[in-house]
Order: C-alpha cells, then structure tokens, then sequence
C-alpha cells in the first residue's frame, strides 16, 4: 500500500504510534539493567550484590568451636533446635574476632515471650505464659536455665502448656472434669512431654460412664441410649470432648 | 490490640489485621464505571439507537476519566509505586497483575483515546479553523495537524469508529472481567473462588456505569440551561433496567449455586453474611441498591407516570444502584478478608480516616474523575450543539 493512497489522519495515527514505539525502545534500553533475565525474570548482577552483602549469622556450628560447655547443656533439651544466634544475635564478628564484639543475652522479660506468650494458635503442648500474671517482675532467668528450659517444678497444672485447650474448655460443660479424668498422665511427661504422652480414651464407653442411661452420675448430664445411638462410631468422632457442645 | 475485641470464634494471627482495604474496594468500583460507561457507548454505535444518541460523547469522556484515575488506588496502596513502570519494560506473562497493566493501557490508548480521537476530529478542525491563538494550536495539537474534513476522510473516520467499537467491546470485557478474575482465580478463598466472578463483575459494571452516565446526563443537562430528553431518558432507564435484571440473576444463579453446593465454607459463609455483612450485602446491595430501584423504575413504567414523576424516580434509582454497586465491590473485597482459613472465626474490618489508604484518600480519588470529567467537558464539549453543521 502506498504511503499516499492512506488516509490523512491515519498517517498522522501512523507516525504518532511509530515515535511512541521508537522513544519506549529507546527507554527500555536505557532503562532494563544488561543483564536482565539472565536466570529469571530479575536482574543477574543482584545475586552478586546479594552476595557481596556483609555477613551477620556465623551459625550454632562456629559458636560450639568456643562454647562447648553449653552445646552440652542444650543437648537433649527443649532448646536444641534454637540456635544460638536466636537470642544472642548474629555472631559472624564476634565469631572472626572473638573478643572485640561481646554478644549480649536477653536478661529482662521481655524477650521470651516472643515465643512463650500465650497465643491461641501456638501448638498444643507448647509452653505459654501470660506474662502480666506470671511471676510479675522477675526475669525469666531468675528460674529458667534458658540453655536448659525444664521447668524449675513440674507444673502442676496442665494449662502451662496446653493453655489453649484449658481456655477451650473454660467455656464449656466440661469445665469442672479435672483433665486427668480422661487422660492418664504419667509424672514422667512433665519431665520428658514428647516422650512420655499422655493417654486418650478409645472406647465408646469411656464416655458411656457419665452419659449412659444406666451412669452412676449427676441428674443434669445429658444422656443416651448406648445401644442406639451412633453405635459405629467414637464419641469424639462427632464431639469435641473439651467442648462437646459446639457444632 | 483493640482488634481482638471485634474478633469472634478461632481465627489465625496473620488474619487479624486486613491487607486490601477501602482502596481496593475503590478500584474495581471506578474500573467497573469505565466498562460500563463504554459499553454503553458502544450499545448507542452499533445498535445506532437514535433516542440516546445524546449520551454517547458524554459516555466516552466519562469512561476516560474514570479510567485516568483507576489505576490511581492501586499506586496509592502499592508500596514503592514509582516501580510501576517497570511492569511495562519487562512483561511477566506469568502474572495476571502485571499483564493488566497491558490490558489498560491498549484500552486507554488503542480504544478509548482512539475513538475519542476519531469522533471528535471534524468537529476540532472546523472549530480551530474559527479560532486563533493558543486555542488554535491547542486544538491543531490535539487533532495532530490533520486538516482533512473531506467526505471521504470522514467515511473513514466512521468505519474507524466502527471498527474500534467491534474491537473495544470485548476489551472493555476483558478490563473489568480481568478484575473479577484476579478475585475469582484465588483457589484458597471460597468468597471469591467462583468461576463466575468475572462475569458478576462485568454485569454489575454494566449496571454502574449506565446509572452513571444517566446521573451525570441528568444533572448537566439543566446546569446548562437544556431541556432533558425524555425519550433519551426512557431509554437510558430501560437499558438500566434490563442489565439489572440479568445482573440480579447472576447474582442470585451464584447464590444459589453455593448454597446448593454446601461446601465446608457455606457454615461460616453464612454467619459472615447474616452477620457482619448484613447491612452491606442484604440490605444495601440487595434490598437498596438492586430490588427497590428495580421496583421503582418497573412501577414508573407500567403505570405510565408522568415526566416530572419519572425524572425523579430515574435520578433516585440511579443514585441506589451507585450505592448498591459500590456496597456490592465492598462485600467482595472486604467481605473476602473477614473469616479466617481455619472457617471457624470472623474478624473485622477497621477503616482509618487520615493516610495513605484511608477514607480521605478513597473520598478524594472518587472525587477526582468528576474533576477530570469537568475539564474533558470544556476542553471536549460534548453536546450536540457543539457540533458543527456538515
């Protein structure tokens, strides 16, 4: 098609798109770093970068070369996978140079409960404090040996480590069934709670043995006939024993 | 955390606070006017209905204004929003988000300002050809020194337009259905996992920006001195009235459709809706902004009201359906956000007023395609008296 025979406006629409698409190459090409794309959609020399970045972490492994007394304590206890640095900080120029930068140590209140806090979705059996509550004041180390965290006693209750169940079940029927009622409980679990666990009850009639028609227990609770109803299934199939009233 | 008060049932820590706020509830709103308005645009072209031909410049601009100030939320709740254009000099084909920044701009440059371009450039010539001064060199600008107003040039000009709505229709589709698809594609959220988001979206689009374009058809007609054209009206109303209705379908097709299928979700579903989108959803969306606007214009039609009876009905409805639509881009977004993952909790939802992605910011960036629109109506006066005689 000759450059003549096109419409008038539809050259000028031509010749505008034309120094669009010129000027946006010439912009791209200042614009996009060389080596863009060269591993994926980023620029290659950032890795570089990344990597020239100065070191922080020296990692547990260079801390153990020094501190071997307290590699044995941690070992085996509930502190083992914490690395050291975790509390410390990082340790790359303490670790060069030893004795020029001092590590500190979190020694007030207010640094373990970034993990120990009480928080509804930490797991269960993980031990949560409310700090306000607990032993106001005190730093942490004043009981805990945090290389070594057992417990100064063994709790007495179970809501210092299964506090969100204890909450759960604050609010229900169950409130006044003391937990080792249902779970047989070693003293040993106290100690060791990822070893030794607790028990659970398996069978229908567990349960059967307050809620049957025929249970030595209170008017109040509620009742079922064994025989008929649900028979295939476990009772915690379809409640929540610590609270057996929600749907 | 004051938060926590409003939080009922279980519900995970990341999901306390919400990360898409009334920006993000804005952004789908404006970009649904734009389709909308287009498309409206377009229905005047191809159809060549006579009665609405008034609103069809007036349509256009609209579309571009809104569109102009669109991609506006999204930079102000983005951070580093300088970075932006970098979307354009490195495509991701792998990212919806950044291949929307593709979508708008063919749509801004290849069909709205294109069409624009090519109706108005008569008129702009013969007007610069009576002008002097900046004016003059202004308008000369505009139309890229092009002075051919012969016959031929115009049937091309036509055939352009022509072409361009053919085109722009299904990109207009594509702007507002890609909105709906960037909610409906994520898997994890059953509020908005629905293949049938896109297509709600759209609808509902339509729906805004036809009352729209009546709203500012109704209220910039008498600042100038004119008279309204009822037969314009009537129509703009019916078209209004239909795509209600097929909107109010979907809506209530994919209501259903969830009830029906009853997935794990439909528990906590239920209580968001029953709860705290309420207001917002059943009453607002539902009952306000889609049923009674629905009643009151089929009541103005069947009984035959007079004009006076009908222009206020109109003007109510259409304000409605703003509302509606706007209360319709709220439960979507927010409602999205309020129960957690585990289905067994709600949180809420805590508007600030001042700040980058507050209730201010939002006011003003509704504001602004209205401000837009003002200067696009002096600079590209819409009205038919504006048009030069062939």
């Amino acid at each position: 098609m000759k450059w003549k025979r096109i419409p008038q406006q539809l050259q000028r629409l031509i010749i505008l798109a034309a120094i669009f698409a010129v000027l946006f190459l010439i912009v791209r090409s200042f614009l996009i770093p060389v080596d863009f794309g060269k591993y994926g959609h980023y620029r290659a020399s950032a890795v570089e970068e990344i990597i020239a970045q100065g070191m922080h972490y020296a990692g547990q492994e260079a801390c153990y070369d020094c501190h071997e007394d307290v590699f044995e304590t941690k070992r085996g206890g509930f502190h083992q996978n914490v690395s050291c640095e975790v509390c410390h900080g990082p340790a790359f120029t303490h670790a060069e140079t030893t004795d020029t930068a001092e590590l500190e140590a979190p020694t007030g209140r207010g640094y373990c409960p970034v993990c120990h806090e009480y928080l509804p979705s930490r797991p269960t059996g993980f031990p949560q404090i409310v700090s306000a509550s607990h032993n106001p004041m005190k730093p942490c180390i004043t009981c805990h040996e945090p290389h070594d965290p057992e417990p100064p006693q063994a709790p007495a209750e179970c809501t210092a480590c299964h506090a969100e169940i204890a909450r759960t079940k604050s609010l229900s029927h169950h409130v006044y069934v003391p937990c080792m009622r249902c779970h047989e409980t070693p003293e040993e679990h106290k100690i060791n709670p990822r070893k030794v666990l607790p028990g659970k009850p398996k069978t229908r009639e567990f349960c059967g043995g307050c809620h049957a028609q025929d249970a030595p227990a209170d008017k109040g609770i509620p009742r079922i006939d064994m025989a008929s109803h649900n028979v295939r299934y476990v009772c915690w199939q379809c409640h929540y024993p610590h609270l057996p009233e929600a749907r | 955390m004051p938060i926590l008060k409003e939080v009922s049932g279980y519900i995970y820590p990341n999901e306390i606070e919400l990360h898409w706020g009334i920006l993000i509830v804005v952004y789908p709103y404006l970009t649904g006017l734009v389709a909308g308005a287009f498309i409206l645009a377009s229905l005047v072209k191809i159809f060549n209905v006579r009665e609405v031909q008034a609103t069809y410049r007036m349509a256009l601009l609209t579309a571009l204004a809104f569109l102009i100030v669109s991609p506006l939320p999204l930079l102000t709740h983005l951070g580093h929003p300088e970075k932006s254009f970098e979307i354009f000099l490195t495509p991701n084909t792998k990212s919806a988000m950044a291949m929307f920044g593709f979508v708008y701009a063919w749509y801004l440059m290849a069909v709205l300002l294109l069409e624009i371009w090519f109706d108005y450039r008569r008129d702009i010539i013969l007007w610069e050809k009576k002008e002097s001064g900046i004016k003059k060199w202004f308008h000369k600008l505009i139309t890229l020194f092009s002075s051919d107003a012969s016959e031929q040039s115009l049937t091309f000009d036509r055939k352009a337009i022509k072409l361009i709505t053919i085109i722009g229709i299904p990109s207009a589709f594509l702007l507002h259905g890609y909105v709906g698809f960037i909610f409906g594609s994520i898997k994890a959220n059953p509020w908005w996992s629905s293949v049938l988001m896109p297509i709600v979206f759209l609808f509902s689009a339509i729906v805004s920006g036809i009352a729209l374009v009546l709203l500012i058809y109704m209220v910039v007609t008498p600042m100038r001195g004119k008279e309204i054209d009822m037969a314009c009206l009537n129509k703009l109303a019916s078209y209004l009235f239909y795509v209600m209705i097929i909107d109010f379908s979907l809506e209530a097709l994919d209501f259903i459709h969830r009830i029906y299928e009853s997935e794990e979700s439909i528990h906590i579903l239920s209580e968001l809706v029953m709860g705290k989108l309420f207001v917002s959803l059943i009453v607002i969306q539902l009952l306000i902004g889609m049923i009674v606007p629905l009643l009151a214009i089929a009541g103005v039609k069947l009984f035959k009201a007079p004009d006076e009876l009908r222009k206020q009905v109109y003007f109510l409805s259409a304000l409605l359906v703003q509302v509606g639509i706007f209360s319709t881009r709220w439960n979507v977004v927010i409602g999205g956000q309020l129960f957690s993952k585990s289905f067994s909790g709600l949180t809420a939802y805590k508007m600030t007023f001042l700040g980058l992605e507050g209730l201010l910011m939002s006011l003003f960036l509704l504001l602004l395609p209205f401000i837009i629109l003002y200067v696009l109506f002096r600079v590209l006066p819409p009205w038919e008296e504006m048009r030069e005689a062939q």
